[in-house]
């Protein structure tokens, strides 16, 4: 599904990502940590070519999302991040409805009696649609963090990504909402590819299949969760109780 | 002298300087206040000058003016915007951004007067399309251009960078990405910009007394080829009958009206600006 062939990843001389060449399986989760600036927000933002409007950003080697080639001169950019979404450490919510934000990559493209059942759908997804199913009218400023980043979730899979790139979801979350993410990721497994950056071992563990360690420009896994999702802290004592 | 002295000195000499720019800034309105309202009758705004302009209102030189400045901020402002989304959105380079940076503070530091001149010379003489509101807004354009730019710009730099990085991550082309987020989240700054071309474009006078007006003879603009009254213009005219105490009082009068107009643009850039800097913090 993503497959790395000598894949380098520099900002000017200092390489960020050096010679990485391994696959990662369709429908799983591969978590990924690494200290503070190790080059795990680079990594994951060059899968879906978020630093290309950075001038020093550099890569070298490629990588293949679903066949395409992410880096050759000829893809289709806005097509490969439709098919990569990206999901960003804090939730960035467009001063919009919640209704028009759950929509908001979509819009243009779906005909507008389509539109309340694919919020409905997206919503439901990420768990948020009991919560919001009575305000969608309102303003989606006026969510909580959690719900928010929910919502910035669904805004993500109303596009249909086949692999989904979350970039520290839940730094700025509670821990109840930390754990309804984890969660999510869980149920989106299924339909998804999902690579998770955290700089949290036990949260990696905890709801990755596979972690990957960057550490001085290498990437390296490590070997397969040792506590199972149901035994993980904040998954098993916070989740008791909230919506399924 | 201690630290506390020289900062009270340093405080006391800070509050006389801001306090002569309020009293200078208050003597103008002051005096146009006194010598302006006299004029101001109840037709003033509505009927038109007679008496080579010694009687009657500036209806026709009001509208003048606004066909001037507003015609010159529609020729301006898609060319300042394309400029603007041309450096933030699609540019790459910090050196050519620059450069254009710069070249638009050059432009804006250019001396009215020169744009007068290059226009006159340039519709007047060599492609001879004389005297006309076409042409003076044409030349008013150029020269709210800086302004325009500037204010657009500073709207759509001070636009936080995870909307545009929402946006793209949506797979929304950067067409699709400036309809959409950018200038709708920068709608206040676009609007700021405008108000303060149009507070520029009615403060000239220079340039348009070489290529769009003249003091009478013509009420509404008939044709494209047609020149237009300006307050401006009414002004200047009017201010140098020096021994005419009637001319000048209408001059006055006309001046309070350009004031006020300069006055209600800036206010109301002022009013949209602090909205854009309370959406800028959402």
């Amino acid at each position: 599904m993503i497959q790395f062939k000598n894949f380098a990843v520099a900002f000017g001389e200092r390489k960020v990502v050096q010679e990485l060449t391994f696959s990662l399986s369709t429908n799983s989760i591969t978590g990924i940590i690494g200290a503070s600036g190790s080059g795990k927000t680079t990594f994951l933002r060059a899968l879906c070519r978020m630093n290309d409007r950075i001038n020093n950003f550099s890569v070298e080697g490629s990588v293949f999302i679903d066949g395409m080639d992410v880096y050759r001169p000829d893809t289709d950019v806005y097509a490969l991040r439709r098919k990569v979404g990206m999901v960003f450490q804090k939730p960035c919510v467009f001063p919009k409805s919640i209704f028009d934000n759950a929509i908001f990559g979509v819009r243009d493209k779906l005909p507008k009696k389509e539109r309340p059942d694919l919020v409905e759908k997206v919503l439901r997804e990420v768990f948020l649609w009991e919560e919001v199913k009575d305000r969608l009218g309102e303003k989606a400023t006026t969510l909580s963090q959690g719900q928010q980043q929910r919502l910035t979730l669904a805004r993500t899979l109303a596009v249909g990504p086949k692999v989904l790139l979350m970039d520290e979801p839940t730094s700025s979350l509670d821990p109840k909402s930390t754990a309804a993410i984890e969660r999510l990721a869980q149920s989106l497994k299924s339909r998804h590819t999902i690579l998770w950056v955290t700089h949290q071992h036990d949260q990696a563990q905890s709801i990755a299949d596979r972690v990957l360690v960057i550490e001085n420009g290498q990437v390296t896994p490590l070997s397969t969760p040792i506590v199972p999702p149901e035994k993980s802290s904040s998954f098993t004592k916070i989740l008791q109780g909230y919506p399924e | 002298m201690n630290a506390v002295t020289a900062e009270k000195m340093v405080l006391a000499f800070i509050g006389c300087i801001t306090f002569l720019i309020v009293a200078l800034l208050f003597t103008i309105l002051g005096i146009m206040f006194l010598k302006g309202l006299p004029a101001m009758h109840g037709g003033f705004l509505f009927e038109e000058s007679s008496d080579f302009g010694r009687a009657g209102g500036i209806l026709y030189q009001l509208v003048g003016t606004l066909i001037l400045m507003g015609v010159a901020v529609l020729w301006s402002l898609p060319v300042a915007l394309g400029s603007v989304l041309f450096q933030t959105e699609y540019l790459n380079t910090g050196k050519l951004k620059t450069f254009l940076t710069q070249l638009t503070y050059i432009l804006n530091a250019t001396p009215t007067i020169l744009f007068g001149l290059v226009g006159y010379l340039l519709f007047g003489v060599y492609l001879e399309t004389g005297v006309s509101w076409v042409t003076g807004s044409l030349i008013l354009a150029v020269m709210i251009l800086p302004t325009l730019q500037v204010s657009i710009r500073e709207a759509v730099e001070a636009l936080p960078e995870k909307y545009r990085e929402a946006g793209m991550s949506l797979g929304l082309s950067r067409p699709t990405q400036i309809w959409r987020i950018i200038l709708p989240q920068s709608l206040y700054g676009i609007v700021t910009g405008v108000l303060l071309g149009l507070a520029r474009a009615a403060g000239e006078t220079a340039a348009i007394m070489f290529t769009a007006t003249t003091f009478s003879g013509i009420q509404f603009p008939q044709s494209f080829s047609d020149p237009v009254p300006t307050l401006q213009t009414h002004i200047l005219v009017l201010a140098q009958e020096g021994a005419n105490p009637e001319s000048i009082a209408q001059a006055w009068g006309a001046g309070l009206v350009l004031l006020g107009l300069v006055f209600l643009m800036t206010l109301m850039a002022w009013a949209f600006r602090t909205r854009m800097v309370m959406e800028s913090e959402l």
